[in-house]
């Protein structure tokens, strides 16, 4: 029992790096309209932006907040592409764009960071926080959690209170109705393509020296990160936050197991689908989604 | 024999001498039909960049054929990619032997190329001599014989060493299992075990290749285990000694495998407090020394870097040479693989074994590996003799 | 029809054959070798354009599905299972069957993205097991052994042509049967089709199901090619570029999947000779696919608008032969058809219908009228299965129809037309009448469409104008000659003209087919035309019944209807 808590609380480091990357893509989805596959590609740009100014002796002062620049850019560049050719497409359509660039995106990735060849990662932050069922909790875990509970409080507070988060809201319910009425749409989402890759990017620094850091691994992040948000239906940041941090909890506990050892990797998996069936059982007909 | 042992190991530009291995002084290789035909087929774009392999072979037949070639034969040697994509890595090994017609292959480095296309060179009936083996099939064909110890006799050897040498008595082992290396992985502890009489504490094959180490670390320390040897790559070994780091785990030795001997992770790591350390493929490359010295000198003039894997080149581009030397008559594939098949064991100052190619169904020629230390951000050697294994009956 | 489908399929086999005479013939080893994998990723690609193309759902595991159909290729062989590859390759797509019908259940709830999602979380989870499991026989050095015939590089690709031209084939006839259109009518849109009577879980594991069991074969068809696998041939990122290629080249076009083959084999190769690093590629791919789902248009698509500009356009087929006469309505049960008693409809605190009751005698036409937001499409929607709850009751030929979905509801005898058209613009006219009447007959198809001056029955809808695809809806929904027909505003669109012609023929309908109509419709002339007698609603409450001279003139119509104060007329 002891030992399921060790594994469960281990699962926790990655668990809030899907909740934050969960949190993002329901950011996206509720507020641009786009389920974007390439979420963590666009955070790991920024992270690599970072290391690369890092290994080239730049101080960290400089290297994240360039990583962080970068990140947005990159998104601001996918933002570009969304609202230029698919600002009408269908929600399905979007998605397969995003999917799409996600091949042409990690080749490229590959091609600028050199494969799997180590970089060396800066720990932004170092340290344990505490100890807890005989693992230590890091800080640099605490953070992610935290960087997810935050955002996730003031988006919230910033959709439901603000004018602009009304605004936001109306643009990705009725986007030409929104500009009707003068929102000045396409710079609005421009702008939330930008804060969703300056989020990412800083998670992703945080969280990628105890990752396997090349840019494919940290790229593909985004299935479990999906994975989060459809279990917050795309509407609920809470409920992503809390099934991204529960993915990470199983897949810790899983790895505890010894049992069918070798389909363990599908564990999150399997439990994702009956989440999802059981959450959609209601649904029934195409507008939905 | 003895002399030209003597003189690899004290001369540092052995090369001229090789050229008389493995057969009579009066051989006389001809090529009628043009330059040589080399090729290798590596994994040089894609999940990752093994071209220092490729690129290593490709500086050694250069300088040879700036020195006038074999008995006036250049070779022509060509690097293909194969993006770690199997039908990549088929097409670009049909291209070689259809298209450009090459006696045989030598100094790859590829994640998948053996097990894509060993059925390939069979039916052919050309042979390779890989530089850099990894997946099982490199060590489980006829036509292949990698001139590097690879993941799995390494494996045994490392367990091996942290029982006699490192004194650990509950030994565990970590894998990520890719492309069916799981059966290969299993023998290999079973060797060790056969060998050794002793009983491995704890095998885990489910080792994420992306995601966090922490709960594997976590069991690792619980179960007891006092060494944990996994076949994690580059990124990974820095990953799991941070993450132990992290986890503030005392009094395991981490034990990693030639996959993990780069620069990189060293300067990566540079105040880890872990006991790390792991099994090299060859003379190590960090180490200035004379059984260097060849390839030293060859990866200079080229202006190449000097990692391991361009150690695998050059060692697999050296057999290369030295076979097609003792060729008396046209260089085919047939005679290469003639002299290959013959079995006579050619010894190069950078490895800890004789390379045999021969006439087994399977070759793993290399059993031999020094082991290395991680110690303030670099790598050390722990020990000058080769560690060797004993001959798998 | 089942000529065209005849005639399409000649056209594909013989287009196969010469190419294959034609490589066989002129390319050297190599090239053939190369060419093969062109047609086994086709395989692939097909079975991709059907489950993403035709059916609209985004599927990124399909080379989990291959990867299943190449492993049990691989474990027959090292068993030396009877029957040789072609056996081995049938069990290993059969296989990967239940796979696929397993990953489409989801799709029965999630659809689209949450579907996508999952199946490219199926890949990643499948890529964990798959990758643990060697490839059977290759430590043993067992290739997978090609049948005997077909031993050589030449003979293994006349092989592959034969299998490629037998799915193309058999493709092309599944595409324009029912099954076909009812996978295109569930991507445009999955009520419309469940109107039609077509079961969307029957529609949707089905796709899913043809098309893991096409992806099993080309996995089996892989292991004969190459002879040992290993688990990146069928990894995430493989699924990922097949979609990409498919989604630009449109793979659900016969010409699509092969030019999409083409590509994924062919560009390494031009890569290596141009000098260029291989992972260009995947760039170009992912730049394709955006471009393509950009401008609306695959490859094949685009090569098939610009071809047909070149080529003359084929004169239609003016037949000669006037259509055969319409046969005999329909017979259904006497007394009321469709009887709806006190119905209740809320949506959260509204009252969208307030204890409405209609009825519609067999073999008459009623009107339903009201306002804009009176309830009248809110009671279609309750009447044909399309509200998740309301309160009353609903009878068909005095058989209740409550706890019956939308498709048993068209089963039984219920069908109806939409506001706006929901048929799918890429079937034709005669493949949307057959998805529409299940079993017609030919002849008959074409007798409803001259009945109601619709477009020949090859006429592609896309190519048709919005009036006219009004009238392709209903003549469709007349065509199945169902005890009930509930026309939602078919008028709406028409010209004047075009509207009068309309209903004279919705009020012949009874007489000719045997079908009771339910009429929704705002042009009061069409109504008073067609109408044996009128509901009128107003907010969702009933307020006039009766004949169409009765109920237009009551006063309480005539104000909530026409805006008509009582005193105005006194006046």
């Amino acid at each position: 029992m002891n030992s399921l808590l060790a594994s469960a609380v281990a699962g926790l480091s990655a668990g809030g790096a899907y909740a934050i990357l969960g949190v993002c893509a329901v950011f996206t989805y509720r507020l641009v309209a786009v389920v974007n596959f390439t979420g963590a590609a666009i955070g790991a740009a920024g992270t690599f932006v970072m290391v690369t100014l890092y290994e080239s002796g730049y101080p960290l002062a400089i290297g994240v907040p360039a990583g962080i620049a970068a990140g947005a850019l990159v998104a601001t560049w996918i933002g570009i592409v969304m609202t230029t050719w698919f600002a009408g497409a269908s929600a399905s359509t979007k998605a397969a764009v995003t999917a799409a660039l996600l091949v042409g995106i990690i080749a490229v990735g590959l091609r600028l960071t050199g494969g799997q060849h180590p970089h060396s990662f800066p720990e932004l932050v170092t340290g344990s926080a505490f100890r807890f069922a005989g693992v230590e909790v890091t800080r640099a875990s605490l953070l992610t959690l935290a960087i997810a509970v935050v955002f996730t409080l003031v988006t919230e507070q910033f959709l439901a209170r603000t004018r602009t988060g009304l605004q936001l809201r109306a643009l990705s319910l009725r986007p030409m109705a929104a500009e009707l009425i003068g929102i000045r749409v396409r710079l609005l989402a421009l702008c939330v393509w930008a804060v969703v890759g300056a989020v990412t990017s800083f998670a992703l620094m945080v969280i990628a020296p105890l990752r396997s850091p090349d840019f494919m691994s940290l790229s593909l992040l985004v299935v479990p990160a999906l994975a989060a948000a459809l279990i917050g239906a795309f509407t609920s940041f809470r409920a992503a936050l809390i099934g991204g941090l529960m993915i990470g909890i199983i897949e810790g506990v899983a790895s505890g197991l010894d049992t069918f050892s070798q389909y363990r990797g599908a564990i999150p998996f399997l439990v994702i689908l009956a989440v999802l069936l059981w959450s959609q059982r209601g649904a029934r007909w195409d507008e939905a989604r | 024999m003895k002399y030209l042992t003597s003189l690899l190991l004290t001369s540092a530009t052995a090369c001229c001498g090789l050229a008389l291995m493995g057969g009579s002084a009066a051989a006389a290789p001809t090529c009628e039909d043009g330059p040589i035909q080399l090729g290798s087929v590596s994994t040089i774009t894609g999940p990752v960049d093994f071209s220092d392999g490729p690129s290593g072979a490709k500086a050694v037949f250069d300088q040879l054929n700036a020195a006038g070639g074999i008995n006036g034969c250049t070779i022509e040697y060509t690097m293909a990619d194969d993006k770690g994509d199997p039908q990549v890595a088929a097409q670009a090994a049909r291209d070689l032997i259809d298209n450009r017609n090459v006696v045989a292959l030598g100094g790859g480095a590829s994640l998948l190329e053996c097990a894509v296309n060993a059925g390939t060179y069979k039916r052919n009936d050309v042979l390779s001599v890989q530089g850099v083996g990894v997946d099982p099939m490199c060590f489980n064909a006829p036509t292949i014989a990698p001139v590097n110890v690879g993941p799995y006799t390494l494996t045994t050897a490392m367990l091996d060493y942290a029982s006699n040498e490192l004194k650990n008595e509950k030994l565990c082992a970590f894998f990520i299992i890719l492309g069916g290396t799981q059966e290969a992985y299993a023998q290999a502890v079973k060797r060790w075990e056969a060998m050794s009489g002793k009983t491995i504490h704890l095998v885990d094959m489910t080792l994420p290749l992306q995601g966090d180490l922490t709960p594997y670390l976590i069991k690792a320390r619980d179960s007891g285990c006092d060494a944990v040897l996994t076949n994690q790559v580059e990124p990974g070994v820095v990953q799991m000694i941070n993450t132990a780091d992290a986890q503030k785990i005392e009094g395991i030795d981490w034990i990693f495998l030639a996959s993990g001997y780069t620069e990189g992770v060293a300067k990566a790591l540079p105040d880890t407090r872990q006991p790390v350390y792991l099994g090299t493929e060859w003379e190590p490359y960090t180490e200035v020394n004379a059984a260097n010295g060849d390839w030293m000198a060859v990866m200079e003039k080229a202006g190449l870097a000097k990692t391991a894997f361009s150690q695998g080149g050059y060692l697999a581009a050296k057999v290369l040479v030295d076979t097609i030397s003792s060729i008396d008559g046209p260089v085919t594939r047939e005679t290469i693989k003639a002299k290959l098949t013959e079995g006579k064991p050619m010894k190069y100052s950078i490895a800890g074994s004789d390379y045999v190619f021969g006439d087994a169904a399977k070759h793993a020629p290399m059993q031999a590996t020094k082991v290395m230390q991680l110690s303030g951000g670099k790598w050390v050697p722990r020990t000058t003799d080769w560690y060797v294994l004993p001959p798998v009956e | 029809m089942k000529h065209a489908s005849l005639h399409a399929a000649l056209k594909t086999a013989s287009a196969l054959a010469i190419i294959a005479g034609l490589a066989v013939l002129a390319l050297p080893n190599y090239w053939v070798f190369l060419i093969t994998a062109v047609f086994i990723v086709g395989v692939a690609l097909q079975s991709l354009g059907l489950v993403t193309g035709r059916t609209g759902m985004i599927s990124l595991c399909q080379m989990s599905f291959a990867g299943v159909g190449a492993w049990v290729t691989g474990y027959l062989n090292v068993a030396e299972f009877p029957g040789g590859l072609v056996v081995w390759v049938l069990v290993g797509g059969l296989a990967a069957v239940p796979v696929g019908v397993v990953i489409g259940l989801p799709a029965l709830r999630l659809r689209g993205i949450n579907l996508a999602i999952v199946t490219l979380g199926f890949a990643a989870a499948f890529d964990t097991v798959l990758a643990t499991i060697t490839f059977p026989g290759q430590t043993s050095f067992t290739q997978v052994a090609r049948p005997a015939p077909f031993e050589s590089d030449k003979g293994y690709f006349l092989f592959i042509m034969l299998v490629y031209g037998l799915i193309a084939v058999a493709l092309e006839f599944v595409n324009r049967s029912r099954l076909g259109a009812s996978w295109l009518a569930v991507r445009h849109s999955e009520r419309a089709a469940a109107a039609h009577g077509v079961s969307i879980a029957h529609a949707k594991l089905s796709a899913f199901a043809i098309s893991a069991f096409i992806a099993g074969i080309s996995g089996g068809l892989l292991a004969g090619y190459l002879g040992t696998l290993v688990a990146e041939n069928f990894n995430m990122m493989q699924s990922l570029v097949l979609f990409a290629v498919a989604t630009m080249v449109g793979a659900h076009f016969t010409l699509g999947a092969i030019a999409g083959g083409l590509m994924i084999t062919l560009f390494p190769e031009l890569l290596r000779r141009v000098g260029l690093p291989q992972d260009v590629g995947n760039v170009f791919f992912a730049v394709g696919a955006v471009q393509a789902l950009s401008s609306g248009e695959t490859m094949s698509e685009t090569w098939g608008r610009l071809g047909s500009k070149l080529l003359p356009r084929r004169a239609g087929k003016t037949s000669a032969k006037p259509p055969p006469p319409l046969a005999a309505p329909s017979v259904h049960a006497q007394g009321l058809a469709l009887e709806v008693n006190g119905l209740t409809v809320r949506y959260g605190n509204v009252i969208a219908l307030d204890k409405v009751s209609l009825a519609v005698p067999a073999r008459t036409v009623v009107g339903l009228i009201g306002p804009n937001g009176a309830g009248k499409s809110t009671t279609v929607d309750a009447i044909a299965g399309f509200l998740p709850r309301y309160e009353g009751s609903i009878k068909l030929a005095g058989r209740p129809l409550e706890g019956l979905s939308a498709t048993a509801r068209a089963k039984a005898g219920i069908r109806r037309t939409w506001q706006t058209t929901r048929i799918a613009p890429e079937l034709t006219v005669g493949e949307y009448m057959r998805l529409a009447a299940a079993g017609i007959k030919p002849g008959e198809i074409e007798a409803v469409l001259e009945w109601f001056d619709c477009p020949s029955p090859e006429t592609v809808i896309a190519t048709v104008d919005a009036g006219t695809r009004r009238l392709i809806d209903v003549a469709g929904v007349v065509a199945a000659r169902p005890p009930v027909l509930l026309l939602d505003e078919p008028a709406a669109g028409q010209s004047y003209a075009e509207a009068l012609k309309l209903g004279e023929r919705i009020a012949a309908v009874p007489e000719k087919f045997g079908s009771a109509v339910l009429l929704i419709e705002h042009d009061m002339d069409l109504v008073r035309r067609a109408c044996s007698a009128i509901t009128v609603f107003d907010f969702g409450r009933l307020i006039a019944q009766g004949t169409p001279q009765a109920a237009l003139g009551s006063a309480i119509v005539q104000k909530a209807y026409m805006g008509i104060e009582p005193e105005e007329r006194v006046a």
